[in-house]
């Protein structure tokens, strides 16, 4: 009996109808998605402004713009899901496992699908500005060129997320490729590194022509190519267009054929989570949990139990794996990049090694409050089985306590080892315990804010595959607390940054350090305390809150 | 309905008190009262979607009832939760553990949590881990496990603690004959030394072969309840359970064109 293949249409209306059930009758969630879509729409209607009013600039700032913006928009979709959002999975194509759907269908549906959903729109709306900016200064036929330019570009945007994180997923599942899956990301979060460098270095005078030497190689790969357009269509050189249509279409041929291949693996693969680590050591069931070197520091207890636990399924749980190894790459590129593109003004290369403050301080802040992102949510790591501790009545202060703690343990290494990295290469050694101070007093704000947030407002992780999945809809939106979280951390912590860049020549770094270290403890004991007190009284709501709903 | 006058003033295990439960607009539990008294081996039955899990999750302290409480052995467990909770062991459903530790780290785990002597923690989770067959397992990850491997390492974590109380939700749900016969054994032997079990089920068999007592769920009330022999009256448990819940019957026309 021959079986209709299902369209690209009715994959989008399932996914509106999804979209729609999932705020059916949930008024939070409603007024969530609401705030997402205007606070996005606000923005990406000043971005269109932005980038409209270019028109009136002259063709070579316009064209450095459009192909720098392009190529951050290409990128930011590729990355960023990575790093925060994860992919929108509201269409899970293990769902699709058992009907008889042809592949190519499937993932031509899928990415129709990709299109619905807030963060599409608002780039759509956002780089409209570049269509306008086209059609203002060139006339109709660029601004054509334009549009389709755009719309290739998003495209390719959508389809690159989908395609690296579902190929991340089946990396980090397979314990063989966890390492190598860890070199690949930190060197995808290091191309941010040259694009950040361009910016700064275009913003800064006279090096316009070095921003449109970067941003005419730019336009030859497949992520500014699709803005470069309208450029090529004004001069009347069509041969240029067609080929540049060409890199782009055929990068979305190629990732989408990539992508159907990996979502195929994925409808099938069974995620186990490998076995524990079997030695010999028979020296009991409490030495089996808590590790040698741990004994000995922390008394066995709720405490160190929580800890231990803590440390294991870092590593052990796919999704918080996946999060661990983004944040701490992060982490460690984010001071290495900011620092050395805010150094020597505008002259990037050739600066004499003084590494500038403001750079490194921002760069070690940021570094320190990428930490409490991952504990934003940190409940719904542990699913239902969080009614365990609520089972055998665990204090809310301490199991924050030792969350926080088995995180900070894990990251605050790589963190001042990649401070005092910068530190050493540049000769800037005394700039090592203002960036450490810093460090200190992000990371406990951080975790503060985390712990807060994460009482407040849990919820519950999709049971997928997936580790970068979120049950978008809400999920772009709840993407957006880890967000906000580190905005606040940012801000809260800004005494102890602006104070360790006023007082860097005052011969008081240790200072700095002292009162960093003592303002982050100080935080997170402050958060800690209130978070666990709304933790004791809450527990059952956190738990409802991240129990994964039956399908 | 209640069945606890045979030794007068006995304080039951378990007393429900008027639990209620409401998600959105749905009513899943509409005021339970019920008594489990003290050395029984109670079954909680009732079709899909009756409650059960809910019922026993507020019993247990882990669901927020709307209305009603609970007492274990005379204490609230919303309003002294320290004192009750100490005497009670729950297996909760399947995927409510951390499954990514092994099954020692797991017991480890829990006894910790409860605050449990190393030692003492050490001593029972080999004894359990002994007697329930997966002394082999210690070291696989518990999401590695069978149906059966699982509910078994629930019920070792349940009993490590030697609590007075049992709840377990559907213990009996997809595990092997074997691993079954292994886990009644176990349950009977504790109600002989005098503790209280109560677990929910839709197996008719197994109630009846286990249970002291019982108690018919069906949209989110109680509709029978007392001593198996009581409830059952002489017919079959499964006549009476069908009956009470009030299904259907297939008459042999439906879906003729199978």
């Amino acid at each position: 009996m021959a079986v209709r293949q299902p369209r690209a249409r009715d994959f989008v209306r399932l996914k509106v109808r999804m979209l729609g059930n999932g705020l059916r009758s949930q008024t939070m969630r409603t007024v969530g998605f609401v705030l997402g879509a205007v606070g996005g729409l606000v923005g990406g209607g000043l971005a269109l402004t932005g980038l409209a009013l270019t028109s009136a600039a002259s063709d070579q700032t316009g064209y450095v713009v459009a192909v720098l913006a392009g190529t951050m928009v290409v990128l930011g979709w590729t990355l960023v899901p990575l790093l925060f959002f994860g992919v929108d999975e509201t269409l899970d194509p293990a769902r699709f496992a058992l009907l008889p759907i042809r592949r190519g269908v499937l993932a031509r549906g899928m990415l129709a699908a990709a299109f619905v959903g807030v963060p599409p729109v608002v780039t759509l709306v956002a780089t409209m500005g570049l269509v306008i900016a086209a059609g203002l200064r060139f006339g109709p036929v660029a601004a054509a060129a334009a549009l389709v330019g755009t719309v290739a570009g998003l495209s390719l945007g959508i389809v690159a997320s989908r395609a690296l994180t579902s190929a991340f997923a089946a990396l980090l599942r397979s314990r063989r490729m966890r390492d190598l899956a860890a070199v690949l990301m930190s060197l995808l979060a290091t191309s941010i590194a040259p694009l950040q460098w361009t910016i700064s270095a275009a913003a800064g005078s006279g090096s316009m022509a070095q921003a449109a030497g970067v941003a005419r190689v730019l336009a030859w790969t497949p992520f500014g190519a699709a803005y470069a357009l309208p450029y090529d269509v004004a001069i009347g050189r069509w041969d240029l267009a067609c080929a540049r249509v060409a890199i782009v279409l055929g990068s979305v041929v190629l990732l989408l054929w990539w992508w159907a291949h990996t979502l195929e693996s994925a409808m099938y693969a069974s995620s186990s989570g490998g076995t524990a680590r079997s030695g010999a050591g028979s020296g009991g069931a409490v030495a089996d949990l808590m590790p040698g070197w741990l004994r000995p520091l922390v008394r066995p207890g709720p405490y160190g139990a929580i800890l231990a636990r803590e440390l294991r399924l870092w590593w052990r749980d796919g999704r918080r794996r996946a999060g661990l190894v983004s944040i701490v790459v992060a982490s460690l590129v984010l001071p290495v990049a900011i620092s050395f593109s805010g150094r020597g003004g505008g002259t990037p290369g050739v600066s004499r090694g003084a590494l500038a403050i403001t750079g490194f301080i921002i760069g070690a802040a940021m570094a320190g409050a990428m930490a409490g992102v991952l504990l934003c949510n940190q409940f719904a790591y542990d699913g239902s089985a969080f009614a365990s501790h609520l089972l055998s009545r665990v204090k809310g202060a301490l199991d924050l306590r030792a969350r926080a703690t088995a995180l900070a343990l894990l990251v605050l290494p790589a963190q001042v080892l990649v401070v005092t990295a910068v530190c050493v290469v540049t000769g800037a050694r005394s700039y090592l315990p203002l960036g450490l101070g810093v460090l200190a007093a992000t990371v406990g704000v951080g975790l503060g804010v985390a712990a807060i947030v994460s009482v407040i407002a849990p919820f519950a992780l999709p049971q997928n595959a997936n580790p970068f999945a979120t049950n978008s809809g809400g999920g772009s939106v709840k993407g957006l607390l880890g967000l906000l979280a580190l905005a606040v951390t940012l801000l809260l912590s800004a005494p102890v940054a602006i104070g360790a860049i006023l007082l860097h020549s005052a011969g008081s770094a240790w200072l700095i350090l002292v009162v960093g270290a003592a303002y982050g403890l100080l935080a997170h004991r402050l958060a800690t305390y209130i978070a666990g007190d709304v933790l004791d009284h809450r527990g059952p709501q956190v738990l409802a809150a991240v129990m994964p709903r039956r399908g | 309905m209640v069945d606890g006058e045979t030794t007068a003033p006995v304080m039951p295990a378990l007393a429900l008190r008027g639990l209620t439960k409401r998600f959105d607009s749905k009513v899943a539990v509409a005021g339970i009262d019920l008594d489990v008294p003290a050395g029984s081996f109670f079954g909680l039955l009732g079709p899909n979607g009756a409650g059960k899990t809910t019922t026993l999750s507020m019993a247990v302290g882990v669901l927020r009832p709307d209305a009603g409480t609970a007492f274990v052995l005379g204490h609230d467990v919303w309003s002294d939760p320290a004192e009750a909770k100490r005497r009670l062991g729950v297996l909760p459903d399947e995927g409510h553990m951390f499954d990514r530790l092994s099954g020692t780290e797991l017991l480890a785990f829990t006894g910790l949590l409860r605050g449990m002597e190393p030692t003492q923690i050490d001593a029972r989770a080999r004894d359990l881990l002994d007697v329930l067959g997966l002394a082999d397992a210690g070291r696989t990850l518990v999401v590695d496990y069978s149906s059966g491997m699982k509910k078994k390492i629930g019920l070792a974590c349940a009993l490590l603690h030697a609590p007075r109380l049992l709840v377990l939700d559907e213990p009996f749900e997809a595990v092997d004959p074997v691993s079954a016969a292994l886990i009644r054994d176990i349950l009977q032997r504790y109600v002989h030394t005098g503790g209280t079990v109560i677990f929910s089920s839709h197996v008719m068999e197994v109630v009846e072969k286990l249970c002291t007592h019982v108690a018919i769920l069906a949209d989110g009330a109680v509709k029978a309840a007392g001593t198996l022999d009581v409830v059952r009256a002489g017919r079959d448990l499964e006549e009476v359970f069908v009956e009470v819940v009030g299904g259907r019957i297939a008459t042999g026309q439906e879906l003729s064109w199978l």
